[in-house]
């Protein structure tokens, strides 16, 4: 995951010389990427599945179907995210799908909490970080909507595998745009303002989160950040490869504790990455968790 | 704010723990899983993981074997794991699929044998294995399927594979299958869906 | 989708498998899902009720039979769903394997679309 942020769908204009695409091409790309990523695109976005085809055929100059699906197939140069990244949000705000904070204050951290004495430590993990959003939205959540954020010691870690990122994380400087999920008052408690339209994190919510980098698909990496409680590990392992996904996941597995969660991305499943990991479904979201104990089927 | 604390980095993680052959087949599976992932990056891990694959119980810590050799990704770490397409249980056999389909290019050269073997089981599992090949390979291997098989079921696996693969240089073996398998409503369905996706594709447009 | 359908999960890796079966239960009155394999269907389980499970037992991260261990271990309806076996593994102890882990019904592949529809409107309790 990259901190430049990624541009949305792109408004190209179809060319008429492309034939249409037909209702049996329509299937065999859903069909694909529903196999590939676990996203369902159904009849309901035809529209937009069609007119993303054309797009991407005209970008490429391609002009038959076939070799537009050829290059999807065999992922050439990433084409499975480009096409995929038209149906996903690529822009990381403060509060980004905060179902699943709402899941981390109500559900998981209870039921982790059932095992610890008070003063234990909590460990989080953000990886990866982006530009810090992502783990200063969870410590911003902790303080405002979890009782016991006083009986623990909580710990932040936010982790990228670009170091711009992790500079621009520990800077703590935004846009408007980045908190436009937050109320007046928050900001006020939790930013200060350092020019028009730009706010700094605070000192001391600075001072409460790590940034470390790391790359999840390398062993050694995530085993020196030690265990942790909850991970969150978001949009990133739907755009590996399925061998990367693998090694990743395992990985991921090793860093929480037995009983741990990790949170996907809300168009992500773990079914297309790995069997490792429980489903568990809470009031606010699904995530994984890995078993306690020995429990296996 | 003092309530999250950012406590001294590195100082959680203990140093990782030699290498102890022993703890592969003894111990928790938390123990085995984290001697496994050790002895994977070892010189000798194909023999070591292939020892552990063929003791261990735990669906989990054969799940990191089985990662283990497919990250190796040789034909011989491949050829450790082609045996477990004939278990009798579908988590194993489940695990040695998915495990070779993440190495195609160390597969490829136990695939023409699997794909004819003589367990028709296997040949169904190998079908799946051609959707990582190149598509012509993918093609010439399924085609091949389609032609001679006598087992609707492994037609039935080849024909969901060349549905994404296959291109104008199938139809005649589509049509050699439907001839032979008539009578066959979910084939003549399958047969009849490929077909619709090749119909209208030019020949030379195919990779 | 009639109001009052049945509403089934089929779970499958093969798409052309899901494709049929969807096909022949949407003409058969049934309203129809699908999951690729075990974990999806877990999670899809887990996020709505359904009649009844049309499971694969071969299929990529969970098969079928370790998914079925899996959902009869899930506490209320959920974890009562009944389930209907449909595989290409057809010998006697495939059968057995799959009984002892709580599949009600097996059927072998390929399945006519009627006989599937006869099956799937028994086991949702022949109302649909």
């Amino acid at each position: 995951m990259s901190c430049v942020s990624r541009s949305g769908p792109s408004p190209l204009p179809r060319v008429s010389e492309l034939p249409p695409v037909s209702e049996e091409d329509f299937r065999k790309v859903c069909e694909f990427l529903y196999r590939q990523t676990g996203m369902i695109f159904n009849e309901s976005k035809r529209y937009y599945v069609d007119r993303r085809i054309g797009d991407r055929m005209t970008a490429l100059g391609l002009t038959s179907f076939p070799l537009y699906f050829s290059r999807l197939r065999s992922d050439i140069e990433g084409e499975i995210e480009t096409f995929i990244n038209a149906f996903t949000v690529n822009e990381t705000y403060f509060y980004r799908e905060d179902h699943q904070l709402s899941c981390l204050t109500n559900d998981l951290l209870n039921e982790l909490a059932r095992t610890k004495r008070p003063g234990a430590p909590f460990r989080i993990w953000s990886a990866p970080c982006a530009t810090g959003e992502e783990p200063y939205s969870i410590a911003i959540w902790l303080l405002e909507n979890w009782r016991d954020v006083d009986k623990y010691e909580i710990e932040i870690v936010g982790s990228d595998i670009d170091t711009r990122c992790i500079e621009a994380a520990r800077a703590g400087e935004y846009g408007a745009r980045a908190l436009m999920r937050l109320t007046p008052e928050l900001i006020q408690k939790y930013f200060e303002s350092v020019g028009e339209e730009r706010w700094r994190i605070v000192l001391d919510l600075r001072d409460s989160v790590r940034f470390t980098s790391v790359n999840i698909v390398e062993p050694l990496d995530t085993w020196a950040h030690g265990t942790f409680d909850v991970i969150f590990c978001r949009n990133v392992l739907i755009y590996f490869d399925d061998a990367s996904r693998r090694v990743a996941a395992e990985n991921l597995y090793e860093s929480l504790v037995p009983g741990g969660f990790i949170c996907l991305g809300h168009t992500e499943s773990m079914s297309r990455i790995s069997p490792l990991f429980e489903v568990r479904r809470f009031v606010d979201a699904i995530v994984y968790q890995r078993p306690r104990g020995n429990a296996h089927g | 704010m003092p309530l999250i604390r950012k406590p001294p980095s590195g100082s959680l993680v203990p140093p990782p723990a030699p290498f102890d052959a022993a703890a592969l087949s003894d111990g928790s599976s938390d123990v085995r899983w984290a001697a496994v992932r050790v002895a994977a990056s070892r010189p000798d891990a194909v023999a070591l993981l292939g020892g552990a694959l063929a003791r261990e119980r735990d669906p989990r810590v054969r799940e990191a074997i089985f990662s283990g050799l497919a990250r190796i990704a040789t034909e011989e770490s491949a050829g450790i794991i082609v045996p477990y397409l004939r278990s009798e249980d579908a988590s194993l056999r489940t695990g040695a699929l998915d495990a070779l389909h993440v190495m195609p290019a160390a597969t490829a050269a136990y695939l023409p044998a699997l794909v004819t073997d003589k367990d028709p089981d296997v040949r169904l599992l190998s079908c799946e294995l051609a959707r990582a090949q190149p598509a012509a390979t993918a093609n010439r291997l399924l085609c091949a399927v389609l032609d001679t098989d006598p087992e609707k079921n492994v037609c039935a696996a080849a024909l969901d594979v060349l549905a994404e693969t296959g291109g104008p240089e199938i139809l005649a073996s589509l049509n050699r299958c439907a001839q032979r398998f008539q009578d066959d409503p979910f084939l003549a369905f399958s047969i009849d869906v490929v077909r619709q996706q090749i119909g209208t594709q030019p020949a030379s447009a195919r990779e | 989708m009639a109001e009052g359908s049945k509403r089934v999960l089929i779970v499958d890796d093969a798409g052309l498998v899901r494709r049929f079966h969807r096909d022949a239960l949407g003409q058969g009155g049934f309203d129809v899902a699908e999951a690729l394999n075990g974990v999806e269907a877990m999670e899809k389980v887990l996020a709505e009720p359904f009649d009844l499970l049309v499971v694969d037992v071969n299929m990529p991260q969970m098969d079928g039979i370790s998914f079925l261990k899996a959902l009869r271990r899930q506490e209320g309806p959920t974890g009562a769903v009944p389930v209907l076996i449909v595989s290409t593994e057809a010998g006697p102890q495939d059968v057995e394997a799959a009984r002892a882990v709580g599949a009600n019904f097996y059927l072998v592949k390929p399945v006519r679309p009627e006989v599937l529809v006869e099956h799937a409107a028994l086991m949702c309790g022949g109302v649909r």
